[in-house]
């Protein structure tokens, strides 16, 4: 299952990167400030809607993500419990704020982002770390893959009893980690070869546009999610 | 506060990398461990509290949008809380000896249990991804009330991870080049020899 942006043309796509931002950081919020079962429930009943006028395909993995939730849901809270409703509305919750969360990333471009994020003023570095992590992170994946293989060539076990397995950690995580170390001046030194030790700020070529109904939008998000929470413990 | 210097942009994507490999080896091997804060952990012994203040939140943000599963956001205040444990760790030079390390450890993974309960507990009715959520399941259904089991279920993987972790962060510190402790201080004053 792969998550990430999809490029599309629907109306969340064209929008300025943090409106599909805000509606999935309200929905988080609102998924608790909601009364369960019927809030939730809506909640993920408007953003079906928005992902069927968006056509992006995060219906799928969000099915995904959502089904292993939904079976314990059911298991303890419906079966064990004896409260289906109670599983029926924490269900839609976990659904709505994923399914709020892959919207998003579907709908954000990373580049377009990084341009909006500076354009706010905030620092360079701050959305670089996250790019770069995004980049270092299948790196390190398949280094520990290649440390482990040659690990099994020198007679390393990964199979059988728990102690076994558990042994196989320190092989693997020391020369994982050592070899991170070794990198990180010669990747510190590439860096400020290429300013990155700067402090002024960058400024965007192309700013993704804004308007007026957007940062409407927005503040009404704002507003609502404030208003809910107040409602629900004040 | 911090200030993001080349080095740190370095290695923060690189402790990120570690935890997310290693988390991921310990989920595909079914040992009953995270193993997603070795780097996090790592960073406060190489660097103090603020960088692995930042590896805490990027690895948690970085985990979010690899998996596409948002509710491992709300279990940030736990990477946040082993960041600025182990610095005090470090700090106090508490990877000196395999005994501190397992105290350590043992005081971590109590903090750890006593922050992600409640949040298993009362935003997801006790059902978190992972194998956590089958001892939960395990332990419902043989008649422990609900918010024992999933206490139980946090305490008995949180006391076991974070005593791992931070013995395989003192068997890496341990292991360093005497010129990579030369150039992270902290992490000799982390094994006590400063």
């Amino acid at each position: 299952m792969s998550v990430g942006f999809v490029p599309g043309s629907g109306p969340l796509h064209r929008a300025h990167p943090f409106t599909p931002l805000a509606i999935a950081a309200s929905t988080a919020v609102l998924a608790f400030a909601l009364p369960v079962p019927f809030g939730p429930m809506i909640l993920a009943g408007v953003l079906l809607l928005l992902v069927l006028v968006e056509r992006a395909p995060v219906l799928k993995p969000a099915l995904l993500t959502a089904l292993p939730f939904w079976f314990f849901l059911y298991v303890i809270h419906g079966v064990f419990g004896k409260h289906p409703v109670i599983a029926l509305g924490l269900s839609a919750r976990v659904f709505a704020i994923v399914l709020g969360f892959l919207l998003a990333l579907a709908t954000v471009h990373p580049g377009r982002l990084v341009d909006a994020l500076a354009e706010r003023g905030v620092p360079f570095s701050f959305s670089f770390l996250l790019t770069a992590t995004l980049q270092a992170v299948p790196r390190l994946r398949a280094r520990a893959t290649e440390i482990l293989a040659a690990q099994r060539c020198r007679g390393l076990r990964v199979r059988g009893s728990i102690w076994r397995r558990a042994a196989a950690v320190i092989p693997l995580a020391v020369p994982l980690v050592l070899s991170a170390v070794a990198e990180v001046d010669e990747r510190a030194i590439a860096l400020e070869a290429r300013g990155m030790g700067g402090v002024t700020n960058r400024t965007p070529l192309h700013p993704p546009p804004d308007s007026a109904v957007q940062r409407l939008i927005r503040w009404g998000l704002a507003a609502g999610t404030v208003t809910a929470i107040a409602v629900r413990f004040v | 506060m911090i200030k993001i210097t080349p080095r740190l942009l370095a290695l923060i994507p690189l402790a990120v990398g570690i935890n997310l490999a290693l988390g991921q080896f310990a989920a595909a091997t079914s040992l009953p461990v995270f193993l997603d804060t070795v780097g996090t952990i790592l960073v406060a012994a190489l660097l103090g509290l603020w960088p692995a203040l930042l590896t805490g939140l990027v690895s948690q943000l970085a985990f979010t949008v690899i998996s596409g599963n948002a509710t491992w956001l709300a279990f940030l205040p736990i990477q946040l809380a082993v960041a600025a444990c182990a610095a005090l760790a470090a700090g106090r030079g508490w990877f000196r000896s395999v005994p501190t390390v397992i105290g350590t450890g043992l005081a971590m993974g109590l903090i750890a249990a006593s922050l992600s309960w409640p949040i298993s507990y009362l935003l997801f009715g006790g059902v978190t991804a992972g194998g956590v959520t089958v001892v939960t399941t395990l332990l419902n259904g043989a008649g422990v009330p609900l918010k024992w089991a999933v206490l139980a279920a946090s305490l008995s993987n949180d006391l076991l991870d974070k005593t791992a972790t931070f013995f395989i962060v003192r068997v890496v510190l341990v292991s360093l080049p005497a010129r990579a402790i030369g150039r992270f201080p902290a992490a000799g004053r982390a094994l006590g020899r400063a």
